[in-house]
C-alpha cells in the first residue's frame, strides 16, 4: 500500500514536472511575437537539419552543418527571409534510415518545421521519407545520390546529382577505356553504395564485362582481410572498393596493401572527394579512377565559400563537391521561402520548378523526379590527388594537368 | 586452395585480438562476477592515449614507449571506474544488475569524452615506417604489426597462467573468485585485489585497443564492437577460464574467417552468433569449464 501510494506520489511530481516543462519551453517561440507587437513579420523560421553528425558519417556531417551554419548566418545578417530569422535545427541522423526516422519524427512532430535540409547519407533520406511525407514537410538533400531516391516522393529533392550517371560513367570508362572485362567489388551493405552497384554492374555487363562478383559487409566490420582474400584469389583487372564511408575505405586500403596486393582500383565519390585518405593511400590508389560531381574553380560564389569558410572554421572546406551542393540547397530554400512562405507542400512543389539557379554549384536545376539534372565527370587520382581523367592522346597535347574540374 | 595459408593467417590475427579482448574480460568477470561493458571501451582508451602522443603531441618518443604509457593509462583508467563507480556500488551490495547498467553508463560517457577530444572520426595509429614490413610465410602475408599482435596474445596468456599459478596475489585472485565473502574472511583485502584485476584487465583491453589501432584504425566507438567479440570468445571457451578464453577467441576467429570461405563476407558476424548460439545450446558451459 506504502509503495502504491509512493508510485503514485511520483508518477504526480512527473506530470508536473513535465507539464511545466512543456509550459516553460514550449511557450518560448511565442515570446518573440509578445515582444514586438508592431505589425513586423518578425517571427523565426525554423529550418530542420539532418545529417550524419556522429560514427563513421561525421567526416562529412560535421562540415555539412558548419557550411549550413555559414550559409544561414550570412542569410540573417542580410536581414533573414522578409525579415524573419532563420533559426536552424540540428539533429544527427547517424547515417542510417533508424536514426533518420527519429531525426525527422523530432524535426516535424515536435520542432514544427516545414523544410529540412538532408539527409546526407542515402539511407537518412530513404528513412525520412515516410515522416515527412505524413507531416507534409519539404526535404531538400545537398548529398543523398542513390538513384532509388529518383521520383520518391513529392516532398523529396535533391541538389546533388543521382548516381545512376556515376555507376555509368564509371562502368564506361572501365570497360570502354581501360579494357577491363573482370571487375570485383567489395561493398557496404547499405543504400548509397549499393545504388552505385547497381547502375556500375548493369552497364558494365551490358557493355561486355563479366558479371561483377562482389563482398558485401555490414557498417560495424573493420576486418577485410578473409573477403579481400577471396577477390585477391579471383585475379580481377580490377577492384572496385564501394563504401559509404571513406573511413571504411582507408581501412580497406590499408588492408589491401598489407596482403601486398596491388589492383587497378575504382572508388566511389564519396571517397575519392576525400582529400586526406587519398592523400595517406595515394601509393595504393595511384592511377584509381573515380566519377565526382565537378567542381568549377572559376565559380565566384564557390570561390567565395571556400574562403568564407577557411576564415571562419580555420582549415579548408573538405568535400567541395558536396559543400557546393549544400551551401545552395540553403539558399535555395531561403527562395523558396520567398516564393511560397514557410508551407511543407508548397515549398516542394516549388523545388521541383527550380531552373538554371545559379550556385556555388553551377546552374541547378531540379526535374519533375526530385533528381538534379546532371552528372558525374570522370576522375584519375594522381600523386594523392583527384584529377581530371584526361585521355592518353590528349594530354600529349595538353599544356598543363590542374585539379580542376569543368561542369558539365 | 591457395587461399589457405592467408585464410589461416587471418584467423590468427583475429584470434590473437578477440583473445586480449576475452583475457581482460574473462579476469574482470571471474572476479567480479558482472558483465563488465565498459571492458571494450578501455581498449579506446589506451589507443587515443597513444594517438595523442604520437600524433597530436608530437612527443619525441620511442613508439614502443608510447604504447607502454598507453598501456599504462588504459589500466589506470579501468582502476579508476572501479574505485570511483563500482567499489562504492559493491560496497552498498549492489546487484551484478546494477553494476552492468553502471558500467553502460560509464561506456557513454568515456565515448563521448572520447568523441569530444579527437572527434568521432577514424583515425589510424599507423605511423608509415614502423610495423608496416610485410612478410611472405608458405604463401600468406603478414605485416610486422600482425606478427606482433600474435606475439602479445601469447605473451599476456603465458603471464596471466604465471601469476595466477605462481603468486601470492594469483593465488588471493583465485580466491576472491571462487569465494569473495570465505577470502574476506580469511583477511584478503578483496576490494584491493578487485581493484588490481581491473587495472590488470583494462591494461590488457588497452593493448588490444593500440594493437587494433595499428592494424586496423581507431574510433571512440569501437570498444563495444570489439568486446562484442571478445564476450563471444568467453562464451565459447568458458567464461571466466584464463586458457578456455584464449582457446574460445582462434575458434571464433577461425570459424568467422573459414566461414566466409565459400560464402559472402556479409555472413561473417551472423556465422559468430550462430556458433555461440550453438554453444549456448549445447555447451553452455564452454570449452573448458572453469
Amino acid at each position: 500500500m506504502n509503495t502504491t501510494f509512493k508510485a503514485i506520489i511520483w508518477v504526480v511530481v512527473l506530470g508536473v514536472v513535465a507539464w511545466a516543462g512543456y509550459a516553460l519551453l514550449g511557450s518560448q517561440p511565442a515570446t518573440p511575437v509578445e515582444e514586438a507587437p508592431v505589425a513586423v513579420p518578425a517571427e523565426p523560421i525554423k529550418i530542420g537539419f539532418m545529417g550524419p553528425l556522429s560514427g563513421d558519417g561525421a567526416t562529412y556531417g560535421e562540415p555539412f552543418r558548419n557550411i549550413v551554419e555559414l550559409a544561414i548566418a550570412e542569410i540573417n545578417a542580410a536581414g533573414g527571409v522578409n525579415g524573419a530569422q532563420l533559426i536552424p535545427i540540428y539533429e544527427d541522423a547517424k547515417c542510417n534510415g533508424k536514426d533518420a526516422t527519429a531525426a525527422a519524427q523530432k524535426l516535424t512532430n515536435i520542432d514544427g518545421v516545414k523544410v529540412i535540409i538532408g539527409g546526407f547519407c542515402s539511407s537518412e533520406s530513404i528513412g525520412a521519407i515516410p515522416v515527412i511525407e505524413a507531416a507534409q514537410v519539404a526535404l531538400l538533400s545537398p548529398g543523398s545520390s542513390t538513384p532509388d531516391l529518383t521520383g520518391k516522393s513529392r516532398f523529396f529533392s535533391r541538389t546533388y546529382p543521382s548516381d545512376a550517371t556515376q555507376g555509368k560513367v564509371l562502368a564506361d570508362a572501365a570497360f570502354t577505356i581501360k579494357k577491363w572485362k573482370n571487375v570485383v567489388m567489395i561493398q557496404e551493405q547499405i543504400d548509397y553504395p549499393l545504388g552505385i552497384y547497381n547502375a556500375f554492374s548493369s552497364s558494365f555487363e551490358q557493355l561486355g564485362g563479366k558479371k561483377v562478383v562482389k563482398e558485401e559487409f555490414p557498417s560495424t566490420t573493420t576486418d577485410f582481410r578473409s573477403m579481400l582474400t577471396k577477390l585477391k584469389a579471383m585475379k580481377p583487372d580490377a577492384l572496385f572498393i564501394n563504401t559509404q564511408t571513406s573511413a571504411a575505405a582507408g581501412r580497406i586500403l590499408k588492408q589491401v596493401k598489407d596482403l601486398k596486393w596491388k589492383p587497378a582500383i575504382i572508388v566511389n565519390d564519396g571517397t575519392a572527394g576525400d582529400m586526406q585518405i587519398i592523400s595517406e593511400h595515394k601509393v595504393t590508389l595511384e592511377g584509381a579512377l573515380s566519377a565526382e560531381f565537378g567542381t568549377d574553380p572559376n565559380n565566384t560564389k564557390l570561390q567565395n565559400l571556400l574562403s568564407l569558410y577557411k576564415a571562419k572554421y580555420g582549415t579548408d572546406m573538405p568535400y567541395p563537391s558536396y559543400g557546393q551542393t549544400e551551401y545552395d540547397a540553403v539558399y535555395v530554400i531561403r527562395d523558396a521561402l520567398l516564393a511560397v512562405g514557410n508551407d511543407g507542400a508548397k515549398i516542394a512543389d516549388w523545388l521541383k520548378t527550380v531552373a538554371n539557379w545559379e550556385g556555388a554549384s553551377g546552374s541547378i536545376t531540379i526535374g519533375a523526379d526530385g533528381d538534379r539534372v546532371g552528372g558525374h565527370v570522370l576522375k584519375v587520382i594522381k600523386d594523392g590527388k583527384a584529377e581530371l581523367y584526361v585521355a592518353p592522346e590528349a594530354m600529349k597535347t595538353a599544356t598543363t594537368t590542374t585539379a580542376t574540374t569543368t561542369k558539365q | 586452395m591457395d587461399i589457405v595459408p592467408q585464410l589461416v593467417v587471418n584467423s590468427v590475427i583475429a584470434g590473437s585480438l578477440y583473445a586480449l579482448i576475452t583475457l581482460g574480460f574473462n579476469l574482470i568477470y571471474g572476479t567480479t562476477k558482472f558483465f563488465n561493458l565498459a571492458h571494450g571501451v578501455f581498449a579506446a582508451c589506451g589507443a587515443y592515449t597513444v594517438f595523442w602522443l604520437v600524433k597530436i603531441a608530437n612527443l619525441p618518443l620511442n613508439l614502443f614507449v608510447a604504447c607502454a604509457i598507453g598501456v599504462i593509462c588504459a589500466g589506470f583508467l579501468g582502476w579508476m571506474l572501479d574505485v570511483l563507480v563500482f567499489l562504492p556500488l559493491r560496497k552498498r551490495k549492489a546487484s551484478s544488475m546494477v553494476l552492468m547498467v553502471a558500467s553502460l553508463g560509464a561506456v557513454t560517457a568515456i565515448q563521448a569524452v572520447l568523441a569530444i577530444l579527437f572527434t568521432s572520426q577514424f583515425q589510424t595509429l599507423e605511423t608509415g615506417g614502423a610495423g608496416s614490413y610485410a612478410y611472405d610465410v608458405l604463401g600468406a602475408i603478414i605485416t610486422e604489426t600482425q606478427i606482433i599482435i600474435i606475439v602479445s596474445s601469447v605473451c599476456v596468456v603465458a603471464m596471466l597462467g604465471y601469476i595466477a599459478r605462481y603468486t601470492t596475489f594469483g593465488k588471493a585472485v583465485e580466491a576472491v573468485r571462487d569465494d569473495e565473502e570465505i577470502a574476506r574472511m580469511v583477511g584478503i583485502n578483496t576490494n584491493r585485489i578487485i581493484s588490481k584485476v581491473f587495472f590488470i584487465g583494462s591494461a590488457i583491453a588497452g593493448l588490444a585497443g593500440i594493437l587494433i589501432g595499428f592494424d586496423t584504425g581507431i574510433e571512440p566507438i569501437m570498444g563495444m564492437n570489439i568486446l562484442l567479440k571478445g564476450t563471444i570468445a568467453a562464451i565459447i571457451g568458458g567464461v571466466g577460464s584464463l586458457y578456455g578464453g584464449f582457446l574460445g577467441a582462434f575458434v571464433l576467429g577461425f570459424v568467422e574467417n573459414f566461414g566466409i570461405w565459400k560464402i559472402s563476407g556479409e555472413w561473417k558476424d551472423a556465422i559468430a552468433f550462430i556458433v555461440l548460439i550453438i554453444f549456448l545450446l549445447v555447451r553452455p558451459q564452454g570449452i573448458i569449464k572453469r
